[in-house]
């Protein structure tokens, strides 16, 4: 090996290796350590920790001090958290993996342009619990707008009597047909069969009474006309909150419980006779036989179908038992559209007349604003019975205040009448007098003198005062006042203002 | 009383000797249901009498 040593050289503008082992460059310091070295493949080498290869990569195994970087990082590895500071740059996040359990993702705002799916229970704090069984707030409100679109608290429910609680005209009506039975629900129909209604205590749970129908007299062969069928009517002026008629119609949702030994396809409807005529109808099955089952409608509301703002009928609400074929050959409506008899029932296959051994259940009615049929709002026998006092009213009844019972206080108009003045809860128009008839059923008494009768007419009734009389009887004293009431135990005065 | 099985509807004479009701009983024995249906034209049951007439049928006429 050549030496040359002085202590600067300058001038060389070429050095050229020989060729063979000799095809190299090194450098070394005074103690004979090697320090810089280009090898035969061009390689330059800066002591044994940096690299510099012909190809263009570069090595090194200390420190890299640089002001700026520039060009591809893809395959930077072990970068320390510690390290990464600053913005990062609107970059896809598609293929982070392994975030920790916890405490690693730490935002102000979670601003999430598409569905977000928890696989998980979600806490809000300490309070809050989101699960897929539901939401659970304990120790805090929860504050919102509406619940279902409507309504948070009671009143949910537009019918009354629903859990068929109510049966002021009694529990019991043998071979019945175009009556109201129990309150606010009414028996109907054409056929050649028979049925009573009953209120039973057979009930899901959670209720404790409900409509029954029993047949006793079977129609195994409906004609394409007849019908049987159950209804209900909903007052207009309390459906004003559906705001049926203009563009914000609201959607209503129907929910009942029926059980029935007769399964199969069964059809409810809804009729609306304001203005439109217009009807929505669905059917639905009884899958179980002698099974609780629990069936929700919903339909959306009708923007051309105004309800008119007063006491007449709004809703005609129907379920029906058996039908012809003049109402099942059409199509079945979830929308309103204007009322065609043969989408009325379209559908309905079962025949509930077709054996004396035969029986429907109904309990649990509601009607309520909203898209989703919600938990059945219970309301207390009283509440439900001041309400059914709007449409029907035990002024007095015999069978249970006794043969003596008292109706009014009353005086003689003369000799031969009898009135006294009665006063009612405000009902929904002026009642028709329902009463018992009989030989001396009624009668006027004071300490001189008396008088029987057998029924009472009436007058100048309005929906909340009205005068009972009776204007053929005979022995009373003029202008002398008397205790009207009865006088037999099967006497009573009913006041109906049923639409 | 024997009561009129056809027609159902028997009219009625207020104290003043105007007809403002109308009633109709059903039963086979006692107790009978008497129903008196005042002229109210909301009143359903009046609203049945109506339908009742407009078929061409006719009320009892009142004492």
């Amino acid at each position: 090996m050549t030496v040359i040593n002085p202590s600067s050289i300058s001038g060389i503008t070429s050095i050229t290796m020989p060729s063979g082992d000799g095809n190299v460059l090194t450098i070394h310091t005074n103690d004979g350590v090697e320090r810089f070295r280009i090898d035969s493949s061009g390689n330059v080498k800066v002591g044994s920790a940096c690299t510099i290869s012909q190809d263009g990569d570069v090595f090194f195994t200390g420190v890299t001090t640089a002001t700026t970087y520039a060009g591809s990082g893809a395959n930077l590895t072990n970068l320390p958290a510690a390290n990464l500071t600053g913005t990062l740059p609107a970059i896809s996040g598609a293929n982070l993996t392994g975030i920790a359990a916890t405490d690693n993702v730490r935002t102000g705002i979670l601003d999430v342009a598409g569905v977000s799916t928890f696989r998980n229970t979600m806490n809000v704090g300490a309070a809050v619990t989101i699960s897929e069984s539901g939401i659970e707030a304990s120790g805090i409100g929860i504050t919102v707008a509406n619940i279902n679109g409507t309504q948070i608290g009671g009143r949910r429910n537009f019918i009354i009597n629903g859990a068929m609680q109510v049966a002021q005209r009694g529990t019991s009506f043998a071979t019945v047909n175009n009556e109201y039975t129990l309150d606010r629900f009414r028996i109907q129909g054409s056929h050649n069969g028979a049925v009573t209604v009953t209120q039973s205590t057979t009930s899901p749970d959670g209720f404790s009474k409900s409509f029954k129908i029993d047949v006793t007299t079977a129609d195994t062969s409906i004609a394409s006309s007849q019908y049987s069928q159950l209804t209900y009517k909903v007052e207009a002026q309390d459906l004003q909150n559906l705001a049926y008629g203009t563009s914000a119609a609201k959607t209503i949702s129907v929910s009942f419980y029926v059980r029935s030994n007769v399964t199969g396809t069964y059809t409810f409807a809804i009729q609306q006779s304001d203005n439109s005529g217009k009807q929505v109808s669905q059917t639905y099955t009884i899958d179980s036989a002698d099974t609780w089952e629990r069936k929700t409608f919903t339909f959306a509301g009708d923007t051309s179908g105004v309800i008119n703002d007063d006491n007449g009928k709004g809703f005609d609400i129907y379920w029906n038992f058996a039908i012809g074929s003049a109402y099942t050959t059409g199509t079945s409506r979830a929308a309103w559209t204007a009322n065609a008899d043969a989408d009325f029932a379209a559908g309905h296959t079962a025949n509930l007349l077709s054996s004396t051994s035969n029986e429907f259940y109904l309990t649990g009615v509601q009607l309520e604003v909203g898209s989703q049929a919600t938990d059945f709002e219970h309301r207390s026998h009283g509440e439900e019975l001041r309400l059914c006092h709007r449409y029907y009213y035990i002024f007095a009844d015999a069978r249970d205040d006794g043969s003596t019972g008292q109706l009014a206080t009353g005086f003689a108009y003369h000799a031969g009448q009898a009135e006294g003045t009665i006063h009612y809860p405000d009902m929904r128009t002026a009642p028709s007098l329902v009463q018992a008839t009989g030989t001396n059923y009624y009668g006027a008494y004071n300490n001189g003198s008396n008088a029987t009768w057998n029924s009472f007419s009436w007058y100048q009734p309005s929906p909340r005062v009205g005068l009972l009389y009776q204007g053929s009887t005979s022995g009373l004293t003029q202008g002398q006042g008397y205790r009207l009431q009865f006088a037999n135990d099967n006497a009573y005065i009913h006041l109906d203002a049923e639409l | 009383m024997a009561y009129p099985t056809n027609p159902i509807y028997k009219l009625l004479k207020n104290p003043d000797g105007v007809v403002d009701c109308v009633q109709t009983q059903i039963g086979d024995s006692e107790p009978y249901k008497l129903t008196v249906i005042p002229f109210m034209e909301d009143n359903k049951d009046y609203q049945d009498y109506l339908a009742w007439v407009a078929e061409g049928n006719t009320a009892e006429a009142a004492d």
